[in-house]
């Protein structure tokens, strides 16, 4: 195992890497990323905003409507579309399109639709960083939150039964769809929610929304982790994808740097190979990694066995 | 074999956004307007084929539909329809809901009243009010 003892030089397998704080983080990869998903939410918003102030109105010459470029109602109307060549009512042949897209990039690229190009991921984590940076400014609030979680340690144990809900949320939406002909979880959905502000009532799918972004708060990603029912379809591709994060004993020096800084709550510092259905392909880890080539990507065999994260 | 993180990151958006561009070449990508389950499948054009009223259900009733096509597919006359909400009589059957919308109608009131005349139609006594 290397140590810090034993410089490299710059660039070269196991030297020493400063970690980018702050804004500079923005640097490199991630820049790439956070660029990804701002344009793509930014793109959503303006189609929304269309819609909403849109004299033409809806329909086939209507404006663009934004529940049309969400790949879940693809997924959704999968059953209907395999049955009747038809979609189920506020899905368009554009919502399959984003289907195939998003379970391509999860075979090419594991989790980075959700890591990369998800809005409402992104907006978590916009509202994790605000709730960072709250934390970190205003003691009384880190002190609260710090006690606050001090108390909530026993529900750490509820962590991982709780990520198969989301599988349990994708069987009521894909069948429930199936067999009523419409999209039962729409009603609940926080990102049509997030999309009729100001349009017309959002129902239960707001008060999901407003849980999750006070969630946010104190965990990176909870929607991610427990309840995205996209995310388990992704996830159930992914497991199929030859690319993968590994890490090398040999360089690693077991900081656990890239623990902390996973915003899906992976074990990475103590996997070889990252091939969680959970990961996101967010590259944090490899980000805040000290060591050059101790965690890197690496294409290999799909469904990798051993001792991986979950 | 190892993957440089920007080559990942072109990667990701490559195939995200080149399914997209295929599909808009193959005119595939279609976002407005929708077809119906059951009613077949779009032709595949950027306008794409647009959702037949079936009369089963009045949620399936939309703005930019005609009222012309609600006359037809509940089997009302449409002069009974205007006059039920004051509109002028020769209001043309192509007429979008929409751009009649007025203190006295809207696609939420037509919905209703046609409930409404349902439930009607169905007991021996009564008629259909807005």
């Amino acid at each position: 195992m290397t140590t810090l003892a034993t410089p490299r030089p710059r660039g070269t397998f196991g030297a020493i890497r400063r970690p980018r704080r702050g804004l500079r983080s923005l640097r490199g990869i991630q820049g790439m990323r956070r660029a990804t998903q701002a344009a793509v939410a930014l793109a959503i918003l303006a189609i929304a905003l269309a819609r909403t102030f849109s004299t033409t109105g809806g329909g086939p010459a209507g404006a663009t409507t934004p529940e049309a470029l969400c790949p879940f109602g693809g997924i959704e109307t999968i059953g209907t579309f395999i049955a009747t060549g038809g979609y189920v009512p506020h899905v368009h042949a554009a919502n399959l399109v984003l289907a195939v897209a998003l379970l391509l990039v999860a075979f090419f690229a594991r989790g980075a639709f959700c890591g990369w190009i998800c809005p409402l991921g992104f907006l978590q984590d916009l509202t994790s960083g605000f709730g960072r940076i709250v934390k970190k400014r205003v003691p009384p609030v880190r002190r609260a939150v710090r006690a606050l979680q001090i108390r909530a340690r026993g529900l750490a144990r509820l962590d991982r039964p709780l990520r198969l809900l989301k599988y349990a949320v994708l069987a009521w939406a894909v069948l429930g769809a199936a067999y009523f002909g419409l999209m039962v979880f729409r009603d609940v959905d926080p990102w049509i929610a997030l999309l009729d502000l100001g349009r017309e009532s959002a129902g239960f799918g707001l008060l999901v929304l407003g849980i999750l972004l006070v969630a946010s708060f104190f965990v990176d990603r909870p929607w991610c982790r427990y309840a995205c029912p996209l995310g388990a379809a992704n996830g159930i591709v992914a497991r199929l994808s030859p690319v993968f994060l590994r890490r090398d004993v040999a360089a690693c020096v077991d900081c656990t740097a890239c623990s902390r800084a996973c915003p899906m709550g992976l074990p990475v510092a103590t996997a070889l190979k990252i091939t969680s259905v959970d990961c996101t392909g967010c590259l944090e880890c490899v980000e805040a990694c000290p060591r050059e080539g101790a965690l890197e990507l690496a294409v290999g065999m799909p469904i990798s066995f051993g001792r991986a994260a979950h | 074999m190892r993957i440089k993180p920007a080559l990942y990151g072109a990667l990701v958006v490559g195939i995200f956004a080149g399914t997209i561009a295929i599909a808009g070449a193959a005119g595939a990508w279609q976002t407005t307007g929708r077809t119906a389950s059951g009613t077949g499948s779009s032709d595949g054009t950027g306008a794409g084929s647009s959702a037949a009223l079936t009369g089963q259900t009045t949620t399936e009733i939309k703005g930019w539909m005609a009222i012309g096509d609600v006359s037809i597919a509940w089997n009302i006359p449409l002069a009974e329809i205007l006059a039920a909400f004051d509109l002028p009589a020769d209001t043309a059957p192509e007429t979008a809901l929409k751009d009649l919308e007025s203190d006295l109608f809207s696609v939420s009131s037509v919905r209703d009243w046609l409930d409404a005349h349902a439930r009607d139609a169905a007991t021996p006594t009564g008629s259909a009010a807005p």
